[in-house]
């Protein structure tokens, strides 16, 4: 019966009441070097083959940041979010100070004492710092006292060195400060051993400075243990004690850092020294189809997103708008495809004015868009493939007559793209909900690019896909370039910009920190810029 | 014994043959569930069953008038239908038959004197503009600037109400009647000419229904409108205006929901005036049911057709059991109200299915 | 004159009562746009049960609870099986509609048990919806119950990762809600009216509502807006208390809480106030909670 009843429970979401902290009692007496966690062949398979981790071992000592070392696709996160209670991995076990456990839900490794703070912000955006920190945490009492809840988060923040407005609204917040909330709430929670993915990769130089300074402060009272999960090779060499390097889900190198070298991390992390490279096609550029001068736009949150960037495109380039996300390169893309008002500046395309111009118009003039929501923006799920691609054919004469549909050349027009475009489906009335991410953006564009005739503006293009779609995805918009058409490439992945385009931009809060030539761009520089560092 | 192991699993989109299912399904548990109810007040479930439908459509007895309400719950559906088709809801079409209403009673009374085949056209049109009027009203604040559409239309329901009221109630009434809380009756020139005992109008909106669902798989307007429907986000970034179609697909459905003022009060003997606050506010009423048959119908026009028949005869063969086996009044709007739940139920299944777990 | 302002503060009780319990819903990301449907089974069951045991007391409690069975028949619609938020309630509304008419087809006519009043004007209950209102936001803003209640309806997935119950808050939301609906119906029926007439709510359900969406979810702001409503409503019932020899018809008047209505959403959806109400708008309110 009581089988019955808890399946019941579990059918209708429910669970169990909190366990008391149990971390306390469980960290006692820890002692400096200590072996605090210790995970045993970890291997995480996924669906369609991909080995995430392949018999990972690992050891964490308390009171040293170890830094896991790994290029994107490693198996970084995947083996932390494994630690965290995240995923459940296939083999493997995870010890800590020697007890073996297995999570069912984060909130298990909560109450052990593992604090998690993840590449992309977990917190409620509409409410205060100090409401977010103190959430959920038993001390926070029945009613609460934000005075007394304020003094103790302080405390802890000055212990640490975070510098946090507690009373402001965390979207007011920038990235840095986010990322110092979530930090503090997971030590608030009595986090002894805190799981840090990626944390630089949002951060000015300057807040990374300070960032790592309060990490050193951290591990110095021994209380706290850092994983700190990162590609980063400089940080690893200033704040790590430690380093385990992966390579296509396998530990590849343990080594303490002080005996470390960055060449040597390089090769660990790399490999052999051969990097893919896309070829470049030369085409020569033709005459200017895109200016943009001095264009501002104002987010959904009604704050100055965008703050005046000039630029111009020609036909047969790839403009490539390098930055971290919510820097206001949605809001560029969204005013470009007419969907979001510009508060300032001018739109001229082919020397006509388009600022005002409605999405519709913009489709006929042949800008094509590759909006970065995939499933929300780029298509209809409950639509079939040929009513998807009907979405960018309605309003022309080819296609509707009368009002009417054109249905026949409708679904002729389909069938072409999606052979020429290797989507893999069923049919053309397969529903495009059915569609894995990468089949999907190959709709996307198979609707998409035989409709562009001129500009084509591909924001973020290749998120979240495989390598395969991702290959298909660049040499497709070199296809286009090829073609003569003009092309705003916007991406998180610096590679990805370096490797296909013609000109690249940095953006940072807004503003393009500098236009660059491909040829005159460095990795490392451009890399600064994108973190708010000006060019001498 | 052991039982096999279920799980839930998510459902990315539901089919159109298991969403078919599911509103099957729903019909089915009414009438299971509804046979308890009757067992309950102590008559033979089978025999009212028996009894409601066989007075509903015999021809001496039920059917002209169930017909004729069944069509005005049609009207009601096609209405609701549409506006939901771009994502809309059109709750509204109380206060577009009254709209509807007022639109056809005034011009019927400033030209009662022009010949039928002038009049009857001329009534039907103003009908249908007010309607849109009021339903574009209710779609201009939602697109232009996404104020609740759901609200709004009900807002503008019971000012509808009030209208009809204010027209006929007082002593100054503009439209009073000699008899008391009516109106005055409708000339002879403006009654609906009648094929079978049945006005003309029940042609009209099947006709309407055939049409609506040309216009969904045909038309570039009905797939913009689906599109919409399905996502705004999408949509928008195809070029399509959502304030235009919300514009387009309330004053249509507003349209819509008019004509039936004509067919309701025009179409049928027994009333040809408006009758009594609380006689008009019954018919109003009747609309929202319109909202159940549009749902368990899929917006699916044309399925709309016989659903909007079912439960119009369960309606009017509802009155027949009051009488005959000495039941409450109301107990058909208990079926219906039980057909709604257990339809909201069954939604679940647009979501998730049962299967059996699989040996790892 | 103050007979008047009594009825408009009673009124005003009826839309604070079921004004702040559909707050607390949608504070907790649940909409609820049938509260005129749990108004109507507050009504009835409410008015036959003061009727058959003669305490106006039990009405009210039978009301409030049966207000709550809709609340939660509500929550296991859209909470657990997840449907649409919009067509549960909507369904509930109409059913209400439906078995109400057939319940109370044998009554009708006046209640004959005069409720007590402070003075012999004013209904008690009235203080104790504006205590209710400050105790509700006194919950939302200060204690950690509240705090929870805010999360859920921003992102119930955060919420669950920090370890909260998001299904049983979400629950405790609208059976309270729906508790407060169903009293708010009963004290309509019972004390204000103080009779059954066919649908007696006339559209008071859907106008709370429109003040919950006016009020940006602060109880406040709902307060001022039921006091104001209050006095709209009873104006277009008794226009002659305020301005003797008003001469539009009662039709008319009768018009202008609606059109009132219309007028404030629309003036609260012009762009000056649209990113503001944005901002202060639950982010999850209409979704269901699907753990993927």
């Amino acid at each position: 019966m009581s089988v019955l009843s808890q399946k019941i429970i579990d059918l209708f979401g429910g669970r169990k009441e909190e366990r008391s902290q149990l971390s306390e009692k469980f960290w006692a007496n820890l002692k400096h070097g200590e072996v605090v966690l210790e995970a045993r062949g970890i291997t995480k398979k996924f669906p369609g083959g991909v080995v995430a981790n392949d018999h990972i071992d690992l050891e964490i000592r308390a009171g040293e940041i170890h830094a896991i070392l790994g290029e994107n696709g490693a198996g970084k996160t995947t083996l932390m979010n494994i630690l965290y209670g995240l995923l459940k991995p296939d083999e493997g076990e995870i010890y800590i100070r020697g007890k073996k456990v297995e999570f069912k839900s984060p909130l298990d490794a909560i109450n052990l004492g593992i604090g998690m703070v993840h590449q992309h912000r977990k917190l409620i955006p509409a409410h205060t710092a100090l409401e977010n920190i103190i959430l959920g945490h038993p001390k926070a009492g029945k009613i609460v006292d934000i005075e007394a809840a304020k003094k103790e988060v302080q405390e802890l923040c000055d212990k640490y060195g975070f510098k946090i407005d507690l009373d402001a609204k965390v979207w007011q917040l920038s990235a840095g400060e986010q990322q110092s909330v979530e930090i503090v709430k997971a030590l608030y929670r009595g986090a002894k051993l805190l799981i840090l993915d990626e944390p630089t990769s949002v951060l000015t130089p300057i807040e990374t400075e300070r960032f790592l300074k309060s990490l050193r402060s951290m591990a110095g009272t021994e209380i706290a243990v850092i994983p700190f999960i990162t590609h980063k090779l400089p940080e690893v060499l200033s704040v790590s004690d430690r380093v385990t390097i992966l390579r296509k889900g396998k530990v590849v190198k343990r080594l303490e850092t002080r005996k470390a070298t960055m060449e040597a991390l390089a090769k660990y992390m790399v490999g052999r020294e051969v990097l893919f490279r896309v070829k470049k096609p030369k085409v020569k550029k033709g005459k200017e189809i895109l200016r943009v001068e001095n264009l501002s736009a104002i987010s959904d949150r009604g704050f100055l997103a965008l703050k005046g960037v000039t630029f111009s495109i020609r036909e047969g380039e790839i403009f490539g708008i390098a930055g971290v996300s919510g820097n206001g390169q949605q809001e560029l893309a969204e005013v470009l495809a007419g969907v979001r008002k510009a508060s300032g500046g001018k739109v001229m395309f082919e020397g006509k004015d388009i600022t005002h111009a409605s999405p519709l118009e913009r489709l006929k003039m042949g800008i094509g868009y590759i909006p970065s929501e995939r499933v929300r923006v780029g298509s209809i799920p409950q639509f079939s493939l040929m009513e998807n691609i009907a979405l960018s054919l309605y309003f022309d004469r080819e296609f509707s007559k009368w009002g009417l549909l054109d249905y026949k050349r409708i679904r002729e027009h389909a069938e072409k793209v999606i052979s020429e475009f290797e989507v893999m489906a069923p049919g053309i009335y397969t529903r495009a909900a059915h569609l894995s991410g990468g089949n999907l953006q190959r709709l996307i564009l198979a609707r998409t690019i035989p409709r562009t005739k001129k500009l084509l503006i591909a924001n973020l293009p290749t998120q979240g896909l495989d390598v395969g779609a991702t290959e298909f995805v660049r040499n497709k918009l070199l296809d286009c370039k090829k073609e003569g058409m003009g092309i705003l490439l916007i991406s998180e992945d610096l590679d990805e910009v370096l490797q296909v385009s013609d000109t690249i931009a940095p953006i940072y809060e807004g503003k393009f920190v500098d236009i660059i030539p491909a040829e005159k761009a460095r990795k490392e520089i451009v890399g600064a810029m994108m973190t708010g560092a000006r060019a001498k | 014994m052991k039982l096999p192991k279920l799980k839930l699993e998510r459902v990315l989109v539901v089919t159109g043959r298991d969403a078919v299912k599911i509103s099957v399904l729903s019909i089915i548990i009414a009438f299971v569930v509804f046979s308890a109810f009757i067992l309950f007040e102590g008559a033979n479930p089978i025999d009212v069953y028996k009894c409601v439908f066989s007075y509903a459509f015999d021809p001496k007895t039920g059917l002209p008038t169930m017909i004729h309400r069944s069509t005005l719950l049609l009207f009601a559906t096609l209405a609701f239908i549409l506006p939901l088709k771009a994502g809309l809801w059109n709750v509204g079409m109380e206060g577009q038959l009254y709209l509807g209403t007022v639109g056809a009673f005034a011009v019927a009374y400033a030209y009662g004197d022009l010949p039928s085949t002038i009049l009857i056209p001329l009534m039907l049109i103003s009908a249908g503009i007010f309607g849109a009027v009021y339903g574009a009203f209710a779609g201009f604040l939602r697109g232009k600037f996404g104020v609740n559409e759901i609200v709004i239309t009900l807002m503008l329901n019971n000012i509808a109400f009030w209208l009809l009221h204010a027209l006929i109630m007082p002593p100054t009434g503009p439209w009073r009647g000699i008899a008391e809380s009516q109106s005055r009756p409708l000339p002879v020139s403006a009654w609906a000419p009648t094929i079978w005992r049945l006005p003309f109008t029940v042609v009209l909106a099947p006709a309407i229904s055939i049409l609506l669902f040309f216009l969904f798989e045909k038309t570039r307007i009905g797939f913009q409108i689906k599109a919409l429907g399905s996502s705004q986000p999408a949509a928008e970034h195809a070029g399509i205006n959502p304030a235009k179609i919300a514009i387009f697909v309330m004053a249509v459905g507003g349209a819509i929901a008019g004509l039936s003022a004509y067919h309701m009060w025009a179409g049928d003997p027994s009333f040809r005036l408006i009758p009594r606050p609380d006689a008009y506010k019954g018919i109003g009423e009747l609309t929202y049911w319109g909202i159940m048959v549009g749902l368990i119908c899929l917006l699916n026009p044309l399925a709309a057709i016989p659903l909007s028949i079912f439960v119009g005869s369960l309606r009017e063969g509802g009155t027949v059991i009051v009488r005959r086996y000495g039941l409450t009044y109301g107990l058909d709007r208990v079926f219906l109200g039980i057909l709604f739940l257990s339809f909201i139920a069954l939604q679940f299944f647009y979501r998730y299915k049962i299967v059996r777990k699989k040996k790892a | 004159m103050w007979p008047f302002i009594a009825r408009c503060l009673e009124v005003a009780t009826i839309f604070l009562l079921a004004g702040i319990g559909e707050l607390l819903d949608q504070r907790s990301g649940v909409l609820n746009v049938g509260i005129e449907g749990l108004m109507l089974f507050g009504a009835a069951s409410g008015f036959i049960t003061a009727l058959r045991t003669g305490s106006l007391l039990v009405g009210f409690i039978v009301g409030a609870a049966l207000g709550a069975v809709f609340g939660f028949l509500h929550g296991l619609f859209s909470i657990t099986l997840k449907v649409d938020q919009v067509v549960s309630a909507m369904g509930i509304w109409i059913f209400a509609m439906g078995f109400v008419t057939f319940w109370m087809d044998k009554y009708s006519g006046p209640l004959r048990i005069p409720s007590p009043r402070i003075g012999g004007l004013l209904s008690p209950m009235f203080f104790f919806a504006v205590v209710l209102v400050l105790v509700v936001w006194f919950i939302l803003s200060k204690t950690h119950i509240g705090l929870k209640i805010r999360s859920v309806g921003e992102d119930p997935s955060v919420a669950e990762a920090t370890g909260i119950n998001v299904v049983k808050i979400r629950y405790l939301c609208v059976i309270i809600g729906g508790l407060l609906g169903g009293l708010a119906g009963a004290f309509m029926c019972i004390t204000y009216l103080g009779l059954w007439s066919h649908i007696p709510t006339q559209g008071m359900g859907w106008i709370a509502l429109a003040l919950v969406l006016f009020s940006m979810w602060r109880p406040p702001i709902l307060l001022a807006g039921a006091l104001i409503f209050g006095v709209i409503w009873q104006f277009g019932i008794a226009p002659e208390t305020l301005i003797p020899g008003f001469g539009l018809p009662l039709g008319v008047c009768r018009m202008f809480p609606f059109i009132a209505t219309i007028i404030v959403l629309a003036v609260i959806s012009t762009p000056r106030f649209r990113r503001k109400w944005g901002l202060a708008k639950p982010a999850a309110l209409g979704q269901p909670y699907i753990k993927e």
